[in-house]
């Protein structure tokens, strides 16, 4: 059976969790459900960066490449001088890539975080499982995990 | 090195020294009056930035400054150097074309008094703030001051010493523009004084300096896009307006040959080198990163500063070095010297 | 800061304001509605009879809704400023503004973005602004202002939604737990399954501060962008380099004006005296200060630019502003924008609600004023005597602009029964 420790503060979790560390309870086996996002609880039971950031880098400079060469090819596919700018005018193409930079940038690292995170997550809706107010740490029996 | 240690009185010394050097240096050696006005240029940018960047961290209680508050400040007699070297420009406003036709706004008197004046409000502005907050008194409304002083100096630097060169050409963010670039300048000078200072204090790097850094570095990576957005909106309103008379100065400048590389050297020092090399989380741990970043900065500063005077007035490059090496040797004598008295205070 | 009230505390004060709409609550529901509605059916007029029943005609094509693009576009930047900005520089009192603020910049961007349409005329036609392969064969020009507009505004817009969303998910998932029946579930669902799980945090943390990140730069190039509509034209008084940071501070001092006109009222009739603690509103009153400083400081350079060269059209446009046609607009600006901001100097003025109440009104009247100026003077008077006119805001122009206040307080007011006007999860954490 899993046992549940429930605790106010974050001191008392942060200092029972470092306890159970302490004890040998390896990593796999402790599930943390938190109010609020602590470092050091990620630290201790993670202890490595979220993936999220090559969805930033990825989605970042797709907008910009896809925002600069959407100007500039749809501009070349139906070339006409207006203000007697050249066809590929650079500067408010940049303008183009730079905004698509910051949408798609954001957008993707919000599919990032659905994808990481695995939501929308279903189970919680059916078996009416809350967001409890309080600190949460389970310890799972050997073969469960 | 204690014998290098210099106190209040040898640091005003050394200040009229150095600027009785570079207006000798002026007008008996070089004849060539565009080093004097870039070298003022670049160094009102960093003094007058470094202060209001403390100023303006002691308004908001950044916490980062707190482990180079004394060192910045320090600085502030640098302050008294501009309007001594600024003294010097008098008989060089030939320089300007306004000098022949005088305006109510642009004629020689009213244009040296003006800036004078400003120079040295803001100097006593800047002692006051620094002896204040040294002292460790409230210094909200002293740093207001500064700050406002200091905002209005950069703009008439901006508009009297460049724009006025090439006038009628006008560019209305240039103040604005140059007030930001000295925040940038002290920020980048922050990096560097980071290194010389923490390198010989805490040779752990421990988490509040390591944090600092890394602040340091945000800054500069903040100030790196905030700099663009502003050279754009320049940028962009000139190429689309497409005036000649706006249009006629960028044009000298990218034209010639020195103008047309420095035009794109800047450019990648103070956009897409910083950027780039920031972006990366470790970059901003690491110190000597820091360091190499910021003197990308400093010299992208100068290189743009060098662009913006170079198509109007003949510069002479010897003197130009001697006096900027003699001010850097200046600024890391009188830190030093702060260094050691701050040390000894604690 | 809030360390005295305890975690179920925050939860419960919270939630009780959304609960309960009282008679006030539902008469400004009501009165809101009743302008939106009005304005509605101004536009319907205007549809079915035509722009002739707008008061913009030659020489001044852009007027009153153009000055209402602006003014939404710009109210919505404060929000971004409280939310991202203040984030990344770790400033603590945003927690006491993010949430409304946030829904201040969907509200107004959802306002703003009306107007273009509205100014459109053929309104129908408006998918032409999107590039998209069509049997005509054409595409955008990306060379025009008015297309960067609808990137922008869009890309604003949809960032903005993600990161309200974003951070209400926890405070969704909070909600649920202390509703019951349909409304219960209906927030546990939009909470997507929240239960606040190590791997969902540590995602989520990166998360926003990516969104932040990427927000931020969004500040200053929304309004950049408005200000290129005008200014790369070469029309005097349009035509100056130092509008894009101009237009950035203008948006900033009067969306936080916004913030405070909303916040001060919202504050004391949700009783949320304890959560919005004053010494935050102080800090709010001193970004006002500083925004007011740098536009005042830009009416001071334009109109010193002007006279510095030897451009006769600038200097009659700068001239015209302040003693022509308009020029009680233009003092009434003065006033609003630059000289009574400069009172919250006075601590005690910073902390004093009514008085910052009183401002925030007249910042905003200020500020609409400041885009009226700018965008119909330069109109009335560019380069050829011949091409001069003055122009007047139709009743139809005026009657559709009280309709987007109308709009604006109406979501404004829904969000406050609906959603947590305060970020829970943030509070706790403080």
């Amino acid at each position: 059976m899993p046992r549940q420790l429930y605790f106010d503060t974050p001191d008392a979790f942060l200092e029972e969790l470092r306890a159970q560390l302490n004890a040998g309870i390896p990593r796999r086996r402790l599930r943390a459900r938190l109010p609020f996002h602590l470092h050091e609880a990620e630290e201790l039971l993670i202890g490595r960066p979220s993936r999220l950031r090559y969805f930033a880098l990825g989605g970042g400079l797709a907008g910009f490449g896809g925002g600069f060469l959407l100007a500039m090819l749809t501009s070349v596919d139906w070339p006409i001088v207006t203000g007697g700018k050249p066809i590929v005018s650079v500067p408010p193409f940049l303008l183009i890539g730079y905004l698509l930079t910051i949408l798609i940038g954001s957008l993707s690292c919000f599919a990032g975080f659905l994808w990481l995170s695995r939501l929308p997550d279903p189970g919680p809706l059916v078996s009416d499982d809350p967001f409890d107010p309080r600190f949460v740490l389970t310890i799972n029996d050997e073969e469960a995990s | 090195m204690t014998s290098m240690v210099l106190n209040k009185s040898g640091i005003y010394a050394l200040l009229v020294i150095s600027a009785l050097l570079i207006g000798l240096t002026e007008f008996g050696l070089s004849g060539k009056p565009g080093s004097l006005l870039l070298t003022l240029l670049f160094w009102s940018c960093i003094a007058q930035g470094c202060i209001a960047l403390a100023a303006a961290c002691e308004l908001v209680n950044a916490r980062w400054i707190a482990s180079l508050r004394r060192e910045l400040l320090s600085l502030y007699p640098l302050l008294l150097l501009l309007p001594l070297l600024f003294l010097f420009l008098w008989p060089q406003l030939d320089l300007y074309p306004w000098t022949d036709h005088p305006t109510l706004w642009l004629n020689r008197p009213f244009f040296m008094l003006r800036n004078l004046a400003i120079l040295l409000a803001v100097f006593l502005a800047g002692r006051h703030l620094a002896k204040r907050s040294l002292d460790g008194q409230t210094t909200g409304p002293a740093a207001v001051i500064y700050l406002l002083l200091f905002v209005t100096s950069q703009t008439l630097a901006a508009f009297d010493w460049v724009m006025s060169l090439v006038w009628p050409w006008i560019s209305t963010l240039l103040g604005a523009y140059f007030f930001t670039e000295a925040l940038y300048a002290a920020t980048a000078a922050s990096g560097l004084l980071m290194v010389l200072y923490f390198q010989g204090k805490t040779r752990d790097t421990s988490l509040a300096v390591g944090n600092h850094l890394r602040d340091i570095g945000l800054l500069m990576f903040g100030f790196s896009v905030l700099w663009t957005g502003l050279f754009f909106a320049q940028f962009l309103l000139l190429w689309y307006g497409n005036l000649p008379e706006e249009v006629g100065y960028i044009l000298d400048i990218i034209s010639n040959s020195p103008g047309r590389e420095l035009a794109w050297l800047f450019p990648l020092a103070l956009f897409l080198a910083p950027f780039i090399l920031l972006l990366g989380a470790p970059v901003k741990q690491s110190r000597h990163m820091i360091a190499a970043v910021s003197c990308t900065v400093l010299g992208g500063l100068f290189i743009e500063r060098l662009c913006l005077v170079m198509p109007t007035v003949p510069l002479h490059a010897g003197a130009l070095l001697f006096y900027n090496l003699l001010l850097i040797a200046v600024a890391l004598l009188m830190l030093h010297s702060s260094m050691h008295v701050s040390a000894s205070a604690d | 800061m809030n360390n005295d009230i305890s975690a179920p505390q925050v939860e419960t004060d919270v939630l009780t304001a959304m609960r309960r709409p009282g008679p006030a609550w539902l008469t400004g529901l009501g009165l809101a509605g009743l302008l939106f509605a009005g304005g509605l059916a101004l536009w319907a007029y205007q549809i079915m009879h035509g722009m002739g029943v707008a008061g913009i005609t030659h020489p001044v094509g852009w007027g009153v809704y153009i000055t209402d693009f602006v003014f939404w576009v710009g109210i919505a930047h404060s929000g971004t400023l409280i939310s991202a900005v203040l984030f990344i520089f770790r400033a603590r009192f945003r927690t006491s503004f993010n949430r409304a603020a946030e829904a201040m910049t969907i509200f107004a961007l959802m306002v703003a973005g009306l107007f273009p349409l509205i100014h459109l005329g053929r309104v129908w036609r408006f998918y032409y602004l999107f590039p998209y392969p069509n049997q005509r064969q054409l595409w955008v020009n990306f060379r025009s202002p008015l297309i960067w507009d609808v990137f922008a505004v869009s890309t604003y817009f949809l960032v903005s939604l993600v990161f309200f969303y974003v951070g209400l998910m926890p405070d969704l998932a909070i909600a649920a737990r202390h509703r019951s029946g349909r409304a219960g579930k209906l927030y546990r669902i939009l909470s997507l399954g929240w239960t606040g799980n190590l791997r969902q945090w540590r995602h989520y943390g990166r998360l926003y501060m990516f969104l932040a990140a990427f927000a931020t730069p969004l500040v200053a190039s929304v309004h950049s962008i408005v200000s290129w509509d005008f200014a790369v034209s070469i029309i005097p008084g349009w035509h100056t380099t130092i509008f894009a940071p101009y237009f950035v501070a203008g948006a900033i001092f009067s969306g936080t004006a916004m913030v405070l006109t909303l916040v001060i009222p919202m504050r004391r009739v949700l009783n949320l005296q304890e959560h919005i603690p004053i010494d935050h509103i102080e800090a709010i009153a001193k970004i006002l200060l500083l925004t007011s400083l740098i536009v005042g400081f830009s009416y001071v350079i334009e109109h010193g630019m002007a006279f510095y060269g030897e451009n006769l059209f600038e200097m009659e446009q700068f001239r015209f502003r302040a003693l022509g046609h308009y020029s009680l607009l233009f003092w009434i600006m003065i006033m609003c924008n630059a000289v009574l901001p400069l009172l919250l100097f006075i601590r005690r003025l910073r902390r004093s609600l009514a008085f910052l109440f009183v401002l925030s009104l007249l910042v905003n009247v200020g500020m609409w004023l400041e885009r009226f100026v700018i965008v119909v003077c330069s109109l009335a008077r560019d380069f050829d005597p011949y091409n001069w006119g003055n122009y007047l805001p139709s009743p139809v122009e005026c009657g559709i602009t009280l309709g987007s206040f109308g709009l604006f307080f109406a979501a404004f007011l829904v969000f406050v029964k609906t959603l947590p006007v305060l970020s829970i999860t943030e509070l706790k954490e403080r």
